[in-house]
């Protein structure tokens, strides 16, 4: 079989989460495959525009759910034309790839989940995975978005901040731009919105960093700040887990894009990520 | 290791037989430079060649290289099975296929490099350093494996080294044009290599090399070249070890596509680019720096990226030498 081949998967559902992203639902038209296509959250595909590129997206959705679903930001030339499909069309999927968040190793832990922006797309898979297996103490998430109209998965989000701790899912929601909408949202949950950037949410919240994992995901800026709430909270370097991302072209270490560190310690964010502690980060060089 | 001897006379025969084998390239001069290019002649053949400009690594990974065919909407793999001879491979350039083998062959195997790996016969050749080789300092100025056969030069001949079945297949069917090895064959051969050993001019101290340029991050040393360096990507594409490469889907008519990779250079300002404009490296510095990690990473199981061939060096329009740029990030942290 050839790696850089990519299997035939029809989108099954379009929706619109944002005026710039949007959520696919796609199914392998091979049956063999849909059935035996699994993955782990924090992996990613490599989605293949035939004829016109191809582009690496996280899985969303969580393995427990079928069928797979991937949030694309419409950013540039392939994912401007991939906003253009239709239901019933076809594209090309070839991975899983990556080595995704250590989960089982969590299990019986709180998971903290810190999502910037577009880091909610691999977050949402450890999100649900966490609350369909019910293996986790409990789940933070804290999530920080420029507006309301940005918030993705708006419904999932609201839906959990009203019933999740029934789910044992702790959620709150930071903004950056006051709209009628956020004001309006952060009188529903005074405790959990707030006007801010997503480190503000740390603020009063409690974990017993001994047991507790947190799982970080967003622009590049974030992860310095995050870190260092974590960190000062007594936090582990090696219980802190983020995914990363780069150019990437292979997906399975061979065309040398994605490549960091120096000469003492070189890793591939495709092959040996996306996922990587933050002790990885004090080891390697130029990973965050 | 098994040894026989071709004596000088049965060369000519010897490199036809090898036809057999499929197409022959070889080092053949062009003006001041050599190239790797088919050979149906003996005479075309340049022996004592130094280096070639681009290595052998062109016929493994393809500066552009078909990958798949878009056909009524399915790609087929575009195959090239194709037995061919390397003839007059140099050591150091064996070591860069071994390193290249380290990432095209580890899981999942590359396709398209490992089907022209095992359609390779690679045939090796004993060389003089010049002023720009500085294997010996780092072990690859000798190859024990990744060959079929290996020539060192000898006063009437070559002792030819076999290193593999294909290679002991080639000398067991065409035994006549090959002899036993004598004791004074064997002084040629030692005093040949002790004759080379002393013949390199450039040494690379790699002495903790690993961790002081990791400690160097900093370096001014880094600045002053990386201000001198014109980023042209010259020194990767001559590098036997680089293989970064682009893909990018070229329509050849209305209804065809070829999805094709060619080599890419750390050195473009694109490389590290991603969607929204941010870019990872996005300096000279950057870019002159990571490149001199990505040579110099220390893997304990295979040694450095660098194989000391000097094409860097050589190709270098700044003229900019690998080895004192390294020598140079050391004195100055120590
Ligand atoms: C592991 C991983 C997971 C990702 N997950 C998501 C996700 O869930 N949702 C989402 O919207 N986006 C995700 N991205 C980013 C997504 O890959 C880019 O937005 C996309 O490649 C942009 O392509 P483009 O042609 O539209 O952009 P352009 O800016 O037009 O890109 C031009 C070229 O640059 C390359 N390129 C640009 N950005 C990237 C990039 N970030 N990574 C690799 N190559 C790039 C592409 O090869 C492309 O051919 C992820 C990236 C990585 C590495
Ligand atoms: S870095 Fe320079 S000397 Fe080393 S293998 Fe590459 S081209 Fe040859
Ligand atoms: S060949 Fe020389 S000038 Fe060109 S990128 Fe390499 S170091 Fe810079
Ligand atoms: S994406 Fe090609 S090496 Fe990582």
């Amino acid at each position: 079989m050839n790696p850089y081949q990519s299997y035939d998967a029809k989108i099954i559902e379009i929706r619109e989460l944002t005026s710039r992203e949007k959520l696919f639902t796609l199914r392998f038209t091979d049956r063999e495959v849909e059935e035996s296509f699994t993955f782990k959250p924090g992996q990613f595909v490599v989605v293949d525009l035939r004829g016109y590129g191809e582009f690496p997206i996280s899985l969303c959705s969580p393995p427990t759910r079928k069928p797979i679903q991937l949030c694309i930001r419409r950013t540039g030339r392939l994912t401007r034309f991939i906003h253009k499909f239709s239901e019933g069309e076809s594209i090309g999927i070839r991975g899983p790839y990556g080595n995704g968040f250590p989960l089982e190793k969590m299990e019986g832990a709180n998971l903290i989940l810190v999502a910037g922006g577009l880091g909610m797309a691999p977050l949402r898979s450890v999100l649900w995975y966490a609350i369909d297996t019910g293996k986790f103490e409990k789940i933070y998430l804290f999530y920080g978005t420029k507006s309301y109209e940005d918030i993705l998965f708006r419904d999932e989000i609201i839906y959990l901040l009203k019933h999740g701790e029934k789910l044992n899912c702790h959620v709150k929601l930071a903004y950056e731009v006051e709209t009628p909408s956020c004001i309006y949202l952060e009188k529903g949950f005074s405790e959990k919105v707030c006007k801010g950037v997503v480190t503000d949410l740390f603020r009063g919240e409690e974990f017993d960093v001994n047991n507790s994992y947190a799982l970080i995901c967003g622009p590049p800026v974030m992860y310095k700040f995050v870190i260092r709430e974590l960190l000062d909270r007594g936090l582990s370097p090696g219980r802190i887990y983020m995914t990363l991302e780069r150019r990437m072209k292979c997906g399975i270490g061979k065309c040398g894009h994605c490549v960091v560190g120096t000469s003492v310690s070189m890793k591939y964010i495709c092959k040996d990520g996306p996922v990587f502690t933050y002790w990885d980060a004090l080891s390697t060089r130029g990973l965050i | 290791m098994r040894y026989v001897k071709l004596p000088a006379e049965n060369f000519s025969t010897f490199f036809e037989t090898l036809k057999q084998l499929g197409k022959i390239y070889g080092p053949v001069k062009h003006n001041s430079t050599y190239t790797f290019i088919q050979v149906d002649n003996v005479k075309e053949l340049s022996l004592d060649y130094t280096r070639t400009i681009l290595p052998p690594k062109k016929f493994f990974v393809k500066p552009r290289d078909e990958l798949f065919k878009l056909k009524r909407e399915k790609w087929e793999e575009v195959k090239d099975g194709e037995s061919f001879v390397l003839f007059g491979v140099h050591s150091c350039d064996i070591h860069g296929l071994k390193i290249l083998d380290k990432v095209y062959l580890r899981d999942p195997p590359d396709p398209y490099y490992k089907s022209r790996r095992e359609n390779a016969f690679i045939v090796g050749i004993s060389c003089m350093p010049d002023e720009y080789c500085f294997c010996k300092s780092l072990g690859t100025d000798f190859a024990m494996d990744g060959f079929d056969l290996f020539l060192h030069k000898l006063p009437d001949g070559w002792l030819v080294r076999v290193g593999s079945v294909k290679g002991h297949e080639v000398v067991w069917e065409n035994q006549e044009l090959f002899e036993e090895v004598t004791e004074e064959d064997l002084r040629h051969f030692k005093e040949f290599e002790e004759k080379r050993a002393k013949a390199f001019k450039r040494s690379l101290n790699k002495e903790g090399l690993a961790d002081i340029l990791d400690l160097a991050f900093n370096s001014q040393v880094w600045k002053k070249y990386a201000e001198k360096c014109l980023g042209c990507g010259n020194c990767t594409l001559v590098c036997p070890t680089c293989r970064c490469y682009e893909v990018c889907d070229n329509w050849i008519r209305a209804y065809e596509v070829v999805r094709e990779r060619r080599y890419d250079s750390c050195f473009m300002p694109t490389h590290g680019l991603v969607a929204g404009g941010h870019n990872f490296r996005p300096t000279r510095l950057d870019r002159f720096r990571h490149r001199y990690y990505c040579k110099s990473y220390f893997d304990p199981s295979a040694g450095f990226n660098c194989v000391g061939c000097g094409r860097c060096d050589e190709f270098c329009p700044a003229k900019i030498e690998h080895v004192r740029v390294l020598e140079e990030v050391r004195e100055e942290l120590l």
